[in-house]
């Protein structure tokens, strides 16, 4: 459970990593990238295999959660880790250095991971779409997609860059950090997701559920 | 051998140095810095009347080798600042060097200037022209002396050849040539020709979703033309025979260690690789740099190193910390003393590390003024690792991971050792005759 909430933390705060990455200077750095990458897949497979491992009860949720991404990311994530070369070696379970790091920095609304449960309440739409439930804008989304469309002038600049990179490097990564963010940007947090300001339901910025899910897809996509 | 190890502290004002390189006579010692300026020291020749001052170095030429660009095409600035320096042989009085940023290598002139000439016909001293119709005699101009001028003119500019960042530059042992490396490419330039080079090594995948490893370092060898080696950031190194084909994808040597299992962590993968690589003076070994050690090889044996040494060990079981901070990126790099018999490393709270080869020893010393007087003897440095702190020790946890020595650099002949400390320059020298 605590691996589990370690790995979980350390993709987080990997996905944030790439993403503040794109904005520094000099641009995407390549290396960096790909050692992000490393740390993400590694975290996340030990997460998957710690919830294996878990066996866990079905426990009551918080009320923004959104379980069924991380099922679908979970097939996803093994589809990709297939096509890409195997490592060889199988990441062992105990290496997490869950001692260093703080228990304060946790984050409990987003930390906590639960097996899919079709009827758990979700903020925004239904769950019978199937398919992309985690990526499935919000009302609030999908007008926010329509002003982007309509006033791409209006975007500021430092968002400029991911689209004129997408032919670099990730060009799936940044299509789908540029379309994701494009509000999330706005109030995108000066420190580490350790606090993360989604929770502060600010109405310019998408729900924290989906924002971890779409992270963590978006990586796992390239 | 106790060296004693006499200090001059340079400092320097906002700018971090982000390389350090002697010139192969050890007299010149440039640095650059994240702002795009080389400042080239000069050591003070022996001088009778001032008996101290020998061996100082001093303030030679500055100047500004590369400004910030944007690239229009991807939307993307390009950094100024300089990633590496690279001096060529010196062949005539004037003293070149290379310079890269991200993308861009320039090719420096350093010239000295102590005579002007005087008494032109068609303008007066000031520059101005004469009147022609006042001029009424012919005289032949000469050279009179004037106050020492440094020069710094940039002769080639050697650009567009790099898609990703170059992280390094190797000049060949022919003096013709040079190779510049990025992320996925390594590319042979010939120092006369600016608007051609030839790619030798290319790792990208036709898919980059692929990728799985990248170029890090790359260095020619220092007496066969046609060797060279780059490192990745797996952690591994690959030698390549330029004689073998034009394309150089398929390596002639690779040197890998195999993985201790009962080390492997969850961050082994990105600590393994390799920040730096260094062949040794002779050309028989090579070192290369990982976030905890470093490793000396021999070009002779590819399944492991000859010697290991550990700079920084107690910093294993503090991965995680370092990556929420980020050091764990940090890209250390290493240096060889001119006969090989000592290696030098960077680490954090300023400290650096030497290691003796031949006696089997190593010394931690501590770049700061606070802790040093300038003239007197270095105190070697400790760690604490564990359990009751001693004296003058110090906890790992009380180290200050701001202060890295990512740049350190040795005199090719003598006992003589530049470290740069963020903005700061420390030359260090052996008093022991």
């Amino acid at each position: 459970m605590e691996v589990q909430k370690e790995a979980q933390r350390i993709m987080t705060l990997s996905v944030w990593k790439m993403y503040h990455s794109r904005m520094q200077r000099g641009g995407l750095r390549l290396h960096r990238s790909l050692q992000l990458s490393l740390v993400m897949r590694s975290a996340r497979e030990l997460y998957l295999s710690a919830k294996v491992e878990a066996h866990e009860p079905e426990v009551p949720l918080p009320p923004v959660r959104s379980p069924d991404p991380r099922l679908h990311q979970s097939r996803e994530a093994e589809a990709v880790a297939e096509a890409a070369p195997p490592d060889g070696e199988q990441p062992s379970p105990e290496p997490m250095d869950t001692r260093e790091a703080p228990r304060a920095e946790e984050t409990p609304a987003l930390c906590a991971p639960r097996p899919a449960k079709v009827s758990r309440k979700r903020r925004n739409s239904s769950l019978s779409d199937g398919g992309d439930v985690g990526l499935v804008p919000s009302k609030k989304a999908r007008l926010e997609e329509e002003e982007e469309e309509g006033a791409s002038s209006e975007v500021p600049d430092r968002l400029q860059p991911p689209p004129a990179q997408a032919e670099g490097a990730f060009p799936n990564l940044a299509r789908v950090l540029q379309r994701r963010f494009s509000g999330l940007l706005n109030c995108s947090p000066a420190a580490p997701p350790t606090a993360p300001p989604a929770c502060e339901a600010k109405p310019a910025c998408r729900p924290a559920d989906s924002m971890l899910n779409v992270l963590v897809r978006a990586v796992v996509a390239f | 051998m106790q060296p004693l190890w006499s200090q001059q502290a340079v400092p320097r004002a906002a700018d971090i140095i982000s390389t350090v390189e002697f010139n192969h006579s050890g007299d010149l010692l440039a640095t650059g810095d994240k702002g795009g300026r080389v400042v080239i020291f000069q050591r003070e020749q022996e001088n009778k009347s001032r008996p101290h001052s020998r061996g100082e170095y001093n303030v030679y030429s500055t100047f500004q080798s590369h400004e910030p660009e944007f690239d229009y095409l991807k939307s993307l600035e390009i950094e100024e600042k300089i990633n590496k320096i690279r001096w060529l042989p010196q062949q005539n009085a004037a003293h070149f060097l290379l310079s890269t940023n991200d993308k861009t290598i320039k090719l420096w002139k350093i010239s000295e200037r102590d005579k002007r000439a005087e008494g032109y016909n068609l303008k007066d001293e000031d520059g101005r022209l004469r009147d022609p119709f006042r001029i009424t005699a012919l005289r032949v101009p000469i050279l009179k002396p004037m106050d020492l001028m440094v020069e710094a003119s940039p002769r080639r500019i050697f650009a567009n050849a790099h898609t990703y960042h170059i992280n390094s530059i190797s000049v060949n042992s022919d003096h013709e040539t040079y190779l510049s490396a990025d992320d996925l490419r390594i590319n042979l330039w010939h120092l006369e020709i600016t608007d051609r080079s030839f790619n030798i090594v290319d790792i990208k995948p036709a898919n980059m979703e692929e990728l799985t490893e990248v170029i890090t370092a790359a260095e020619f060898h220092p007496h066969q033309c046609n060797v060279f080696v780059y490192s990745s950031s797996k952690g591994t190194i690959r030698l390549c025979d330029m004689r073998s084909s034009a394309l150089c994808d398929r390596h002639s040597k690779f040197f890998e260690e195999p993985e201790d299992p009962s080390s492997r962590s969850f961050f082994s993968e990105i600590i393994s690789s390799i920040s730096d690589v260094k062949f040794s003076h002779s050309g028989r070994y090579m070192m290369t740099r990982d976030y905890l050690s470093v490793k000396v090889w021999d070009l002779n044996m590819e399944s492991r190193p000859v010697e290991t040494h550990q700079v920084h060990e107690y910093l294993r079981s503090k991965l995680c910390s370092l990556y929420e901070n980020d050091c764990i990126f940090d890209k250390f790099e290493c240096c060889w003393s001119g006969s090989d018999s000592a290696i030098m490393t960077g680490s954090y709270n300023n400290f650096f590390r030497m290691f003796d080869r031949n006696a089997r020893r190593d010394v931690t010393l501590e770049a700061s003024r606070e802790n040093s007087k300038p003239r007197a003897s270095l105190k070697p440095r400790k760690v604490c690792t564990g359990g009751k702190r001693k004296k003058d020790e110090i906890s790992v946890d009380s180290l200050d991971f701001n202060k890295k020595i990512l740049h350190t650099a040795w005199h090719p002949a003598e006992n003589i050792i530049a470290v740069a400390a963020t903005n700061n320059l420390y030359i260090f020298q052996d008093k022991v005759n």
